[in-house]
């Protein structure tokens, strides 16, 4: 398989009244043909932020981007001019967005906002657009699709908003499809729907899928591969089984631990993460999940853990790893079994 | 749950309707006839999609609107009939925790003056306001220094923490939770889950414990009760719910709900429902379930199904039991 997208040690940065905020904090990844890549964490974690930087949306300034690059193809995006960036949006790369209320345009029809983004790329006639644009609507499951064509979003039901939005990212098959929260704002009979959809046609059509949640429960069923980010940063990142069968940062374990599980017997108490996230005006010095960690040791508050390979693909930024915490890792991991 | 059976209802719910007026003659029946009840010291869950009137129940119950057929009973007591000192009263041992903590708290209130508002107005100054509201801070997480800062200064959890001490301070004995950590992210929703539950323990509080989040009800709740567009369609213990679901309804949407266990993914058995839920301005005949039910039969378009006690304690509305 071959990367399509490798995001190398991406820092993004607002510089607001109060101070610069760094949003992403050296991100990488790599995202695989045909493949989905979950990226998960908390609100605040800058999984958005780091999808937003590879459409190269975020606006500059307050936004800038300080460092690293995002190949698609070998090209640098970071690097690209708009001029050229309007080639890759919607043609290469396109994004859906949780909210499908905010992010459809209520003045237009659903059916010009899907032609909109063939016209421009596909250079096809207004009658072929339509056509085609009538078809993506039929191949999303919306029924009567001609006269939906015409009508405004507010016409829509939550999840037919969801389908029309994955329509217009469709409509030019591009190669990498961003979902940012795409089932969040919906209901979980409905996001079973889209969810599948998004599984069928990402086998019919080999779009490779990045996929920004919180849920892991969406995560363990959609995904291939999973990010773990926390306070801008990579943590943890492997396949799926690697991370729900053996998660090694204390972070993804707190991620699963806050949720019940299906047999949770309802005397035993839920064990949550305690405290917030870190302010990032001013991250911590050493590891920023350190304040929060049950198993800190003294030198995560000094010094920031480097994201290293654990087995093949399965990568961590703790200091656990270090060959000289293996005993106290360990009891940290029996500590958590037993809990 | 033994226990609570011989005991007589905190509150109980018979046939309550609230129809809104749309204008146009035409009526909205969010919620269309429901009955339950509440045991001391119990969590009720109420799930269902949105727009299936679970919050329209909530609200209906305290009060926030007025009911526009039926009876809900608080000790006794017929909840909207209740005037002067008895409403008063009813205010205090009832109370609610709002799914939104931005915008349920006055941005330009203090701390201190949101959690003291309700001991204010019932006249508990006992002992001294301030005193209060640190020790309700402290029952909730927080600290004495949080009572002279701003709304907007605080986190979700934080804002939904003030959210619980606000109605702790009349010292209710009912709560209702509507979709309480909805708005907050994953860690901090086992935070605000556990100390409800510790809570309801050291009080022994009754929930009505309103969300969409199947797996974080089923830890939470006691009792679970199924709504679909403004109707109860099933009512069970909250295991015999998970483990044995006969609404139609009820199967799917449990078997919709994501499990965070990739090595199952391949094991179950998936019901996915068609389309939409229909517009509860104009619902279908009989069983408003039917356009989406796998099984529907014909006797579901013209007869609306049942309230039937199935098995011990297991109520369902469904002619495939009849």
């Amino acid at each position: 398989m071959s990367k399509i997208l490798d995001v190398r040690d991406l820092h993004v940065s607002f510089h607001t009244y109060s101070g610069e905020v760094k949003a992403v904090r050296g991100v990488s990844f790599d995202v695989e043909k045909g493949q989905t890549l979950a990226i998960v964490g908390e609100s605040g974690c800058g999984k958005s932020v780091t999808s937003q930087a590879i459409m190269k949306l975020i606006l500059t300034p307050p936004g800038e981007y300080k460092h690293g690059e995002v190949l698609y193809n070998g090209k640098d995006l970071v690097k690209m001019s708009e001029k050229e960036m309007e080639q890759v949006r919607g043609k290469e790369i396109a994004m859906i967005f949780q909210d499908p209320m905010t992010s459809l345009n209520p003045t237009m029809t659903v059916g010009k906002q899907i032609v909109e983004g063939i016209i421009k790329h596909q250079k096809l006639s207004k009658a072929e657009a339509k056509e085609k644009a009538i078809e993506m609507l039929k191949l999303v499951g919306i029924p009567s699709p001609e006269s939906r064509f015409t009508q405004y979003p507010h016409q829509f039901s939550g999840g037919m908003r969801q389908r029309a939005m994955i329509a217009i990212a469709l409509s030019c098959n591009p190669n990498v499809l961003i979902a940012d929260e795409p089932t969040t704002a919906l209901d979980v009979t409905i996001q079973a729907q889209i969810m599948d959809l998004m599984k069928d046609l990402q086998a019919r059509l080999g779009t490779s899928i990045i996929l920004i949640t919180h849920d892991l429960g969406v995560v363990a069923e959609a995904a291939d591969r999973v990010v773990v980010m926390y306070a801008g940063k990579v943590v943890e990142s492997g396949t799926i089984d690697e991370i729900f069968a053996e998660p090694r940062h204390p972070y993804t374990w707190g991620l699963m631990n806050s949720m019940p599980k299906l047999n949770q017997d309802r005397a035993e108490e839920l064990s949550p993460i305690p405290g917030a996230p870190p302010d990032l005006l001013a991250p911590p010095k050493g590891c920023a999940f350190a304040a929060r960690c049950k198993y800190a040791m003294k030198i995560c508050q000094e010094v920031d853990p480097e994201l290293t390979e654990h087995s093949k693909g399965h990568r961590v930024a703790c200091w656990l790893e270090h060959p000289m915490a293996e005993a106290y890792r360990r009891e940290a991991v029996e500590g958590r079994q037993s809990v | 749950m033994s226990a609570t059976e011989k005991k007589e209802p905190i509150l109980s719910v018979k046939n309550v309707k609230k129809h809104f007026d749309v204008g146009g003659k035409k009526i909205l029946k969010a919620v269309d006839g429901i009955s339950f009840d509440i045991y001391p010291g119990e969590t009720l869950g109420l799930v269902g999609e949105s727009g299936c009137g679970k919050s329209t129940v909530g609200r209906t119950l305290i009060r926030l609107y007025n009911a526009t057929s039926g009876e809900v009973s608080f000790k006794g007591k017929n909840v909207h009939q209740l005037k002067g000192k008895e409403l008063k009263q009813l205010n205090r041992s009832m109370q609610m925790i709002f799914q939104d903590p931005y915008a349920s708290l006055n941005p330009r209130m203090k701390v201190m003056d949101i959690i003291a508002e309700g001991i204010d107005i019932h006249g508990l100054n006992g002992k001294k306001r301030e005193d209060r509201v640190i020790e309700l801070l402290e029952t909730v997480g927080l600290n004495k220094s949080h009572a002279s800062r701003f709304p907007h200064e605080f986190s979700g959890g934080q804002r939904q923490r003030i959210g619980i001490a606000r109605a702790l301070a009349v010292e209710p004995d009912f709560i209702i939770a509507d979709e309480p950590i909805s708005a907050l992210d994953v860690s901090v929703q086992a935070q605000v889950v556990n100390l409800m539950k510790k809570l309801q323990r050291e009080r022994g509080l009754t929930y009505l414990f309103i969300a969409h989040d199947l797996s974080m009800v089923k830890y939470i709740s006691d009792r679970v009760g199924v709504m679909y567009l403004g109707n109860l369609v099933e009512l069970a213990d909250s295991d015999e719910m998970y483990d044995n679901p006969l609404h139609p309804y009820t199967q799917a949407l449990l078997s919709a709900v994501p499990i965070a266990d990739p090595s199952l993914k391949n094991e179950r058995e998936r019901v996915i429902l068609k389309g939409d839920v229909p517009s509860p301005i104009d619902p279908p005949s009989g069983c408003k379930f039917r356009t989406r039910c796998p099984q529907a039969m014909d006797i579901c378009a013209s007869t609306i199904p049942e309230w039937k006690e199935i098995k011990e304690k297991h109520f369902v509305a469904c002619h495939l039991y009849n």
